[in-house]
């Protein structure tokens, strides 16, 4: 052996390669171009020309906006939150005077109403006297209460989920489908349910199952599978293969080596999808609400259509607040796991 | 030289052709008696991994055909022959998220239902074995629960040894056992199989590239270069320059 030598030889061509080629700046190209014509199509100059616009006239106080405008009449219909609740006491089916609700009253208030006389046709002023039960926190407890059962809906909607993707991700994983045929025919169920938004098939189940949670639960669990089928299938693939070879060595078929090589690997990750699942279904039970499916959208729409602006941005505040613990709650949670 | 005993395992002018068309066997056929310690020697790539993984068909021969007690090795018997061989690996071939408890019950699933299996509910004579086991390869109490990642290599390595003799094997095949541990626990984890082996009569087909192992604890020794047989011989016939062979190779054009 000769010793090492300094300096290369000559025979061969030692290149780097370089940082920039002419196909990276080719490439760099076309995708700027590619953005500036989506761009102009979806009004992305509007958009900074309306946004610029509204920062100004909010910073000087001059000149008009239409988007400042717009946001302001949002801010002030929507201030302050409606927190209490008041309902005529005639109208609660077997009201009982001497168990009121806790921190309820009951007042009476006096109305005002003009009404037709029949016989002088002249508008009469009749004043009507009814009781009311006032419930300071009473709106809030219904929107705890709703929050509650989209929750519910979210949660039953992974559930469903996760035991509609578990088979559907074994057979779509390529290392594990039985054949061809079986993987193709798992493959393309799992993108056909995942490329139909929830709002979608929400639409058409509550049509089947009436309006109503049921609607929503199924909504949400079939694209809930789809996600969590691609992503399981794909973990399953990229599992480390040493185990599993060792255990195949030792006379293991696919369902052991799935359970005893491939589970313990992948549970974590599979964790951190389904609580991404649980988050993203409670977002969407809300969304599905509004076509009629249950929970807190339904009522959020309800309120809307009747402009009851106050109460929407109760329930507006009311989702935040729980979208915020569910994240504190799995980010601790996943801490814990790994 | 093994004429006295018949033939554990034998291998019959074994090839094997990758798609890739790499030749990592060429006809190589010899014989290992039962309950001998065979070590096969040779450089990286020398077919040593390859030649193991066709005795549980881990891999298949391109032609030829090895041998287990005088039945050829096919697709087949399969499930029997994976009854009778287990299988130490250079990696370990452990789960490392997963304890050492569950690593040991992985070495018993053919013997184990399915429904057992996903449930985890194992049979007591297992759970008892497993204990015994990793008592017998000199870890405590406390390492069941640990994850298997958390131990050190020569750790793994021994779970790996007690996970192979989970269904009383009669063969183990070793690939590399040793070649990502240091010298010293190189040496434990060799003297502990050599003697586990040699207690329950096990006939181990073991890989190595050290030489000095190798002439230490095999009976028989096998040397390979380049996919091909170089020398079989029991360990007391082979001198110096025999071993300086396998690895005192010209250069690869």
């Amino acid at each position: 052996m000769n010793p090492p030598r300094a300096g290369l030889s000559q025979e061969t061509q030692w290149a780097y390669p370089k940082a920039l080629s002419l196909k990276g700046i080719g490439l760099f190209c076309l995708i700027i171009a590619i953005l500036l014509v989506t761009g102009r199509n979806v009004e992305m100059g509007r958009m900074v020309q309306l946004t610029a616009s509204a920062v100004s006239v909010t910073a000087t106080g001059q000149g008009e906006s239409q988007v400042a405008q717009g946001l302001s009449k949002i801010g002030t219909s929507l201030w302050p939150l409606q927190i209490s609740e008041t309902t005529e006491v005639g109208r609660i089916e077997g009201f009982d005077r001497a168990r009121l609700p806790w921190l309820a009253h009951i007042e009476t208030r006096t109305k005002q109403t003009q009404t037709l006389n029949p016989d002088t046709l002249q508008m009469d002023s009749v004043s009507e006297t009814a009781e009311y039960l006032v419930e300071p926190l009473g709106y809030l407890r219904h929107v705890a209460v709703k929050l509650v059962e989209t929750l519910e809906i979210a949660l039953w909607g992974t559930v469903i989920a996760i035991l509609i993707s578990l088979p559907l991700a074994f057979f779509s994983a390529s290392n594990m489908a039985p054949n061809r045929l079986i993987y193709t025919v798992a493959r393309s169920i799992v993108s056909f349910l995942r490329a139909i938004p929830e709002l979608v098939s929400a639409l058409f189940l509550v049509l089947a199952y009436g309006f109503g949670p049921i609607a929503g639960v199924l909504a949400l669990a079939l694209h809930a599978a789809g996600f969590l089928g691609k992503f399981y299938a794909e973990d399953i693939e990229n599992a480390d293969t040493k185990p599993q070879e060792a255990l195949t060595a030792v006379g293991a078929n696919r369902i052991k080596v799935l359970r005893f090589a491939i589970l313990p690997q992948v549970m974590p990750q599979y964790i951190a999808y389904t609580l991404y699942v649980l988050d993203r279904n409670f977002r969407m039970a809300t969304v599905i609400g509004l076509v009629g499916a249950g929970g807190i959208g339904q009522e959020l729409k309800g309120r809307f259509d009747m402009y009851n602006y106050h109460h929407v941005a109760t329930i507006l505040v009311g989702i935040f607040c729980t979208v915020f613990v569910i994240d504190q709650l799995s980010a601790r949670l996943r801490r814990r796991l790994f | 030289m093994t004429a006295s005993k018949p033939a554990h395992v034998g291998f019959r002018a074994v090839s094997k052709t990758f798609p890739d068309g790499t030749q990592a066997l060429k006809g190589v056929s010899f014989d290992v008696a039962r309950g001998a310690f065979c070590v096969l020697l040779g450089p990286s790539g020398s077919g040593k991994s390859t030649l193991l993984r066709c005795v549980n068909g881990l891999a298949t021969p391109t032609s030829g055909e090895v041998f287990i007690d005088g039945e050829a090795v096919t697709d087949k018997v399969l499930p029997q022959i994976r009854r009778k061989v287990s299988m130490i690996h250079q990696q370990f071939g452990l789960v490392d998220r997963a304890s050492v408890a569950e690593n040991m019950m992985g070495g018993a699933l053919a013997e184990i239902p399915t429904w057992r299996a996903l449930l985890g509910l194992y049979p007591d004579h297992f759970k008892t074995k497993a204990c015994e086991l990793l008592q017998s390869v000199g870890l405590s109490p406390e390492h069941l629960q640990r994850r298997a990642g958390d131990l050190s290599g020569g750790q793994r390595q021994r779970v790996g040894i007690a996970r192979a003799l989970m269904l009383d094997p009669q063969i183990i095949v070793a690939d590399e056992p040793v070649a990502s541990l240091d010298p010293r626990i190189s040496q434990e984890i060799m003297e502990l199989l050599r003697q586990a082996a040699r207690l329950r009569g096990v006939t181990v087909l073991c890989s190595l590239h050290q030489v000095a192992l190798a002439r230490e604890h095999a009976d028989q020794i096998v040397g390979l270069q380049r996919g091909a047989l170089i020398f079989d011989s029991p360990v007391e016939n082979l001198s110096d320059d025999d071993f300086s062979a396998i690895y005192d190779l010209e250069p690869l054009a």
